[in-house]
């Protein structure tokens, strides 16, 4: 199941998900984190006013120096994290009244409400007020790290959770997910039980996913059309074996025959014999080659636009010779300026067999008639005759290879299998039919090819 | 011995029954599975040389036919198919004996005989009545240990007549069986193969039944 390029969903699910999660955890602690220091500024900045505007309230009431005292007392049980000290304005002159406890006073004089400015090498957070005849001044101060840890802490104490939480959640997404894929190991077992000799497509009952199901039946659909090939490969073998093997046995029987033949005549007869089985396997072997050849994968023999009018009467003057020594007629009417799209040597081939087909099977004195005409759709090239005709239930049979009809004629049975080939190639059809009347009220038979008009001249 | 040859191949078919015809056998040939049943079931045959892929009527059907109807003549299967499959089938059908096609033509021969020696029940490959012995491999007779010369006719008709031992074989049956079709019989030509017979091996073994036809005996007539 695993090559060096195959990767895991498994894994891939995993990681994703849960790195997806870390990453919005991530984000939304910063977020916390930024909306935590905001509040605690504000918090902050509330207490900053509340103690200056008590302390304001304290001096202004004559209490300062209770005040002052209580405070250092205070302040010794409780480290109060602001500092703050008192100005009072007398004659023009301004005087540093108190300061917190622990506290030298401010390096720097601020203006009334906030401001920010350093104190002790660290940067701090002021409140200024005074009183409305401006006699006392009051400014509270507070370090902004006390800000910062703050929001951190609150920061920090959503992270740390979600932290020791990220392995849990990636064990548990890696569980979900192994669940989730379980349909596809069953297929993957399935698959990989597959028997190569006896291919048989996978259970269709067996619940699945609906995400899976189309690759179940695309799977099947293929195992479908390789068994059948198999098949097919398989029956032509056993086939090819009959049809190899018996002309073999007729050759060895017939030479064993004229060897022991006492009388010259029946040695004669049987090395005739012996010829004619040699001519008969020469054609089963040239057939065979030409089925061979006539294969998709040839890009050396393309179609091409062609007025195949000529090449017609070429090939049907070749064959005429053989017509005549059998007492046939083989009359040609093919119409001109027909262009189909067709390898020429295609064509010849495929026109070749048919009459071929017709000289053999049709009988002696038969009358062959081969036609070229135009049609709605490009033009049909018939190849008829008036023989004993084939009945129509083998008719659809006759295109597999090595099938034959009743008759008396001796032939291999792949003609109209490579004519059928060449249509399928060419892109026209065959199609087999009655052929020309016979005297006795029958019919004979007919192959026709319907070629398609050359793309551009339709 | 009269054998059925069905074998749609005309050039195979041809040399088989030429070549089982130089072996001693009157060959008739069919070449359709058809034609084959009609010919089975109206004719006695000793024994039938069957292809498997006939036109009409398969072999194997054919096969299935005889068998159906308890007729045990002896069938050698000819094939070009080598699946094993093929060969259970054939053999489980009810066929005696299977050749592989391209076959030798004396193995054909040799395999009739032993078919046609098993049919009559009998192991050895050699008939023996009295002083008489048949070698119907070497087609052969010997009288007393000395050799005798037979035409083939008169070999085939002792050959009936000794597989036939103690029985009385009909005029119609022996004529079935030496015959063929396509053999012009002379309405004497019996009578003329038994006399020549009774000539060269003596006149007590060949008994004529009155109206009847003839019967080989070991023991003299009373």
């Amino acid at each position: 199941m695993s090559t060096t390029t195959a990767y895991s969903l498994r894994r891939r699910l995993v990681w994703l998900l849960t790195s997806t999660v870390a990453a919005i955890w991530l984000l939304s602690v910063l977020v916390v984190y930024q909306r935590a220091h905001h509040e605690a500024d504000e918090l902050l900045d509330n207490q900053l006013t509340q103690v200056g505007e008590t302390l304001l309230a304290i001096v202004a009431g004559g209490e300062v120096e209770h005040f002052v005292k209580e405070l250092h007392e205070h302040a010794r049980r409780y480290p109060v994290p602001i500092a703050f000290e008192i100005w009072h304005a007398e004659d023009g002159r301004t005087q540093r009244l108190v300061t917190s406890p622990g506290h030298a006073g401010f390096e720097t004089t601020m203006a009334a409400g906030f401001s920010e400015n350093p104190h002790q090498g660290e940067r701090w957070r002021f409140y200024a007020v005074q009183d409305d005849d401006a006699e006392y001044r009051v400014v509270v101060g507070q370090a902004h790290a006390a800000r910062e840890r703050l929001a951190r802490e609150i920061g920090l104490s959503l992270l740390l959770p979600a932290m020791l939480a990220l392995p849990l959640m990636a064990l548990a997404v890696w569980w979900v997910v192994s669940r989730a894929l379980r349909p596809v190991d069953a297929v993957a077992q399935q698959v990989g039980a597959l028997d190569a000799q006896a291919l048989a497509p996978l259970d269709e009952a067996v619940p699945l996913p609906s995400e899976i199901v189309p690759l179940r039946t695309a799977l099947n659909a293929l195992i479908r059309r390789v068994a059948e090939a198999f098949d097919n490969e398989r029956r032509f073998t056993a086939d090819a074996a009959h049809e190899l093997r018996t002309p073999l046995a007729a050759l060895k029987v017939q030479a064993q025959v004229a060897m022991r033949a006492q009388a010259d005549d029946s040695r004669q007869h049987a090395l005739v014999q012996v010829i004619a089985g040699v001519d008969r396997m020469t054609h089963l072997v040239e057939q065979l080659l030409t089925l061979a050849r006539v294969d998709p994968a040839r890009q050396d023999i393309a179609p091409q636009s062609l007025d195949p009018a000529a090449l017609i009467a070429e090939v049907c003057n070749e064959m005429r010779p053989q017509a005549q020594r059998q007492g046939q007629s083989l009359n040609v009417d093919a119409a001109l300026g027909c262009t189909i799209a067709v390898a020429p040597a295609w064509l010849q081939i495929a026109l070749r067999n048919l009459v071929d087909n017709a000289l053999r099977y049709a009988g002696e004195g038969a009358r062959i008639e081969v036609r070229l005409v135009p049609t709605a759709s490009g033009c049909a090239l018939s190849v008829a005759d008036d023989g004993p005709g084939v009945v129509s239930e083998l008719r659809t049979r006759l295109t597999a290879r090595f099938v034959r009809g009743e008759t008396e004629g001796e032939g291999c049975g792949l003609g109209l299998s490579i004519v059928a080939r060449i249509a399928a190639l060419s892109h026209a059809r065959l199609k087999l039919d009655d052929g020309l009347p016979r005297a006795d009220g029958g019919c004979g038979f007919a192959a026709t090819l319907h070629f398609s008009h050359a793309p551009g001249r339709a | 011995m009269r054998i059925l040859l069905v074998e749609d191949d005309r050039l195979l078919g041809d040399g088989l029954k030429a070549g089982l015809t130089q072996a001693g056998y009157a060959v008739d040939w069919l070449r359709d599975g058809e034609t084959a049943v009609a010919a089975l079931s109206t004719e006695a045959f000793a024994a039938v040389v069957l292809d498997l892929g006939l036109p009409k009527r398969d072999g194997l059907s054919v096969l299935q036919w005889l068998r159906g109807r308890h007729d045990a003549t002896p069938v050698l299967i000819l094939t070009a198919r080598d699946q094993l499959e093929d060969k259970v089938r054939g053999l489980d059908l009810g066929a005696d004996d299977y050749v592989l096609k391209p076959f030798d033509l004396d193995e054909i021969a040799a395999r009739l005989r032993a078919l046609v020696r098993r049919a009559h029940g009998r192991p050895e490959p050699v008939l023996t009545l009295g002083e008489i012995e048949l070698n119907p491999a070497a087609r052969t007779v010997t009288r007393a240990g000395e050799a005798v010369e037979l035409t083939p006719r008169e070999f085939d008709l002792l050959h009936l007549l000794l597989q036939n031992a103690e029985r009385v074989l009909t005029r119609r049956a022996l004529e079935e069986q030496l015959y063929t079709w396509n053999d012009a019989v002379d309405s004497n030509a019996l009578e003329v193969h038994i006399h020549h017979l009774r000539r060269k091996l003596g006149g007590e073994l060949i008994r004529t039944v009155r109206g009847v036809g003839y019967m080989a005996s070991a023991t003299p007539s009373a």
